[in-house]
């Protein structure tokens, strides 16, 4: 069976599936009796087994089939979670990860079957079934089948697995007044579009109720991969003939026929499975029982597709192509140029004085900021998808270097740019690494200082302004200035004098130089002097910054500050000479008009005194290199930005205006010029450069 | 159309001919995105002098150049011959580089291409690697690699 082209959805939704299973064991772990946890991991590992069964990776379908057995087996209370049996799910975790990733570089799941892995699993479900399973014969059947059937080997499971999520089905279902119904329905052999008929029995069936399992699977029947005939098994509060007469009706189906099942089908189908999985099971037959095997897996898949619609949580998703989006958005770009275009006309005099054009104008603009602002919605994501792997990452941090920490977040709901979320993942780790490693004390130096045992990490995500700042901070011992000058001075990279008149800020921010770790000795965790630097390339990269605030003996703070778009933004004209220029709005704090004798010198630095603080200012015409048309005695035009908690205010002569501008990349040959982060095309066609007002301050 | 198949042929390369000065320099066709005219161009702030700034080509913001700058030669003078050609190169991007006045386009066969010898020290020699001969007489070829490779 030729899968391919299932392979990218395959991989994402095993990369989700993953992700959730990471979460849930870990609340697993804080909460060992959470049913709906419990319920939620079985759910995961299910659909996983089933995806992997699908794309015929079978080395993967063992290991989670196996996880599956031993989540089964706590759902049904007769395993108790205990701390081992989380250390092995982590660990099978980390080996499905292997097999993903192997799975998305070649296509292959590689050759690692995980015995070991695979054993434990197996001994923690017969460790258990000795002690639990006398008093489970009586309550659960189902129970008593598991073990028997492990004995055996693996494959025996799937059917009953099967079965029991079918019975399970059937009776919520009968808890509901719903029924089941076995149909089979006989398609007329003239007919010639036998998929499309069946497509249409489909339809009928789910106006009555919902399919839950189709033989011939429903990727084989839209295919037509069926004779005349084909059977499914719906679930439905309608009487059946109802339903028969709805089937009937589709041309050229010959007959419909079917019954109510009942609990006794239930055994008999799944007897009749386990049956047919043990004589698959034989060696001779490995080539066969891999195709088989596909089949009652795929017709798993949809089933829990069916049951994510029902469930109110799940959110209703689309996957595209991220180019696609980004074609998208280039034309949103387009329009909104063709819009300031048409503003800029209607300004003109000729054109005001026609009635009706510039309302006309005005809903073109709202029409287009807001389809701007969907187009936007649709790129972003909450980090939430990235952050989530950090509590077990902190987690094995714990194990691993002997310290006690837990990791609190908020803000997971923060939403950013689609490819920012891709590349912040890294970054973040190497932070929290960081804090894990060099910023917490250990156990006894925290007792010995008065603080709580357990160190606390902090990350924190918030938007501000037109920036999304995420923190990491810990209550650890925060970074010894003196320690890492004297490092700086030993390692050549500042002289003793040059460090003398350094201030502490400048010190720290030594610690963003490539190579440069004060790690006493060398831990797996970090201290090969990768990562700071690393750190701040990339988030420079995503035109985003790095800051440390830190006070020795409390902790530090890392604050990682990312621009919330990168491509339209809500910006102020203004001109300097002859020339305009864009301000980011979201750095804007206020525009103030300053008479030219409040201006005062600090350290021969100009600067201004606006209700109470003092805020230095730049001269727009200095720094890009012009001649201000002002002369120097009228007022100043100053726009106060801010930059984190530093205000400053930057001199121009002119405003023009509030306008969305499209921010346009000037290529690779002018990158040079650190103030200017980008440039946009105005209405009247002409190019205008951005300010970055942070690289100014 | 006929003269750009033969174009195409192997050993045979098509030239624009440019004109800086009373020089004319041969730029290899296949580099050539667009020849427009001269528009507005936005200075960009602290960057080498004979980077120019920025135009809008079509919707895209491409950095433009002065060739005349760039090779040690006199301050452009915009008239109503001057034109930009853009150019596009995968190290270095799209990029446009401003000429006084654009020939004509020239094909020659390898016969017609000489290597300039190396000893040819002057600044913006470099530049140039080969010389081309043909009825309108020498043409100057650039390396657009070396040309458009920012100096420090």
């Amino acid at each position: 069976m030729d899968v391919s082209q299932y392979l990218e959805i395959f991989l994402d939704e095993t990369k989700e599936h993953l992700q959730s299973l990471n979460t849930q064991i870990l609340e697993l772990e804080q909460d060992s009796e959470n049913m709906d946890t419990i319920n939620e991991i079985f759910r995961a590992a299910h659909s996983l087994k089933g995806m992997a069964g699908t794309m015929g990776y079978k080395r993967m379908q063992n290991l989670t089939h196996d996880m599956e057995n031993v989540f089964s087996e706590v759902r049904n209370g007769n395993i108790k979670v205990q701390p081992n049996m989380i250390d092995i799910l982590f660990q099978c975790l980390d080996a499905l990860e292997e097999y993903t990733t192997s799975i998305q570089e070649s296509a292959d799941e590689g050759t690692n079957d995980n015995e070991p892995l695979i054993k434990a699993l197996n001994d923690i479900l017969n460790g258990n079934s000795g002690d639990a399973a006398p008093e489970a014969k009586e309550e659960a059947p189902a129970a008593k089948e598991a073990p028997k059937a492990a004995e055996a080997g693996n494959d025996k499971w799937k059917s009953i697995k099967l079965s029991d999520t079918e019975k399970s089905l059937y009776e919520a279902a009968k808890a509901e007044g719903k029924k089941f119904y076995g149909i089979t329905v006989n398609v007329q052999e003239s007919c010639i579009l036998k998929a499309a008929r069946a497509f249409l029995v489909f339809k009928a069936l789910e106006e009555h109720g919902e399919i839950i399992v189709s033989n011939p699977s429903s990727q084989d029947i839209e295919d037509e991969k069926f004779e005349f005939d084909f059977s499914v098994i719906v679930v439905s509060e309608d009487n059946l003939d109802d339903i028969l007469a709805s089937v009937k009706n589709v041309s050229e189906i010959a007959d419909a026929h079917g019954a109510e099942m009942t609990d006794a089908d239930f055994t008999v189908s799944a007897a009749e499975e386990v049956k047919e999985e043990v004589q698959e099971t034989k060696p001779a037959e490995a080539e066969v029982k891999e195709e088989k095997k596909a089949v009652p897996a795929k017709t798993e898949a949809p089933k829990n597709e069916k049951k994510a619609v029902a469930k109110p949580v799940v959110n209703r998703t689309v996957r595209v192509d991220i180019e696609k989006l980004d074609s998208l958005m280039n034309l949103v770009s387009e329009l909104i140029i063709a819009k300031n275009s048409l503003v800029s006309a209607t300004n003109s005099a000729e054109n005001v004085q026609k009635d009706g054009y510039a309302e006309h104008i005005e809903y073109l603009e709202s029409v287009t900021t807001s389809l701007h602002e969907s187009v936007m919605k649709v790129r972003m994501v909450p980090i939430e998808s990235v952050v989530s792997k950090f509590p077990r990452m902190i987690r094995d941090l714990q194990k691993s270097l002997g310290k006690k920490m837990e990791l609190y977040m908020s803000g997971e709901e923060t939403e950013l740019d689609r490819t920012v979320v891709d590349e912040i993942g890294d970054p973040l780790m190497h932070l929290l690494r960081n804090a894990a490693d060099h910023g917490l004390e250990s156990a006894e130096v925290r007792k010995e200082r008065g603080k709580p045992e357990v160190g606390s990490i902090f990350l924190d995500a918030y938007q501000d302004g037109n920036n999304v700042v995420i923190e990491v901070r810990d209550d650890g011992n925060g970074i010894d200035v003196e320690k890492v000058k004297n490092k700086a001075i030993e390692r050549g990279t500042i002289t003793p004098e040059q460090a003398a008149n350094m201030s502490s800020k400048e010190i720290i921010d030594l610690l963003f130089l490539p190579s440069f770790s004060t790690a006493q000795k060398i831990s797996e965790v970090s201290g090969r002097g990768v990562g700071l630097d690393v750190v701040k390339s990339k988030i420079e990269a995503l035109s985003g910054e790095v800051e440390v605030k830190t006070k020795l003996g409390e902790g530090s703070t890392w604050s990682v500050r990312l621009p919330l778009t990168l491509a339209i933004i809500q910006a102020l004209m203004v001109t300097v000479g002859n020339e305009k220029y864009a301000i980011s709005l979201g750095s804007i704090q206020t525009i103030e008009n300053i008479p030219a004798n409040e201006i005062q010198y600090v350290q021969s630095k100009e600067v201004i005194t606006l209700r109470g603080s003092v805020i230095p200012i730049i001269r727009l015409s200095d720094v890009v290199e012009t001649q201000s048309v002002k002369s120097p005695e009228d007022n100043l035009m100053v726009v106060i930005v801010k930059k984190g908690d530093k205000l400053a205010g930057i001199v121009v002569d002119e405003l023009i205006g509030q306008q969305e501008i499209v921010i346009k990349s000037m290529g690779k040959y002018i990158s040079k010029c650190k103030f200017i982060s980008g440039a946009t095309i105005l209405g009247d066609g002409e190019v205008a450069l951005i300010l970055d007002a942070n690289a100014l301050i | 159309m006929d003269e750009l198949k033969i174009g195409t042929n192997s050993g045979s390369v098509q030239y624009i001919v440019i004109k800086l000065g009373d020089e004319s320099y041969g730029i290899n066709i296949s580099y050539v995105e667009n020849i427009t005219r001269m528009v507005h161009i936005t200075r960009v702030p602290k960057v080498a002098n004979y980077l120019k700034g920025v135009i809008n080509l079509r919707g895209e913001v491409v950095p433009v150049m002065s060739l005349r700058l760039k090779m040690g030669l006199d301050e452009d003078e915009y008239t109503k011959n001057t034109r930009v050609i853009i150019l596009k190169l995968e190290q270095h991007g799209t990029i446009g580089i401003i000429v006084d006045e654009v020939k004509e386009v020239v094909t020659l066969e390898e016969g017609q291409i000489e290597k300039v010898s190396a000893d040819a020290n002057t600044e913006h020699s470099n530049y140039v690697v080969s010389v081309g001969k043909c009825d309108q007489g020498l043409i100057s070829l650039l390396d657009l690699n070396a040309v458009l490779t920012e100096q420090v």
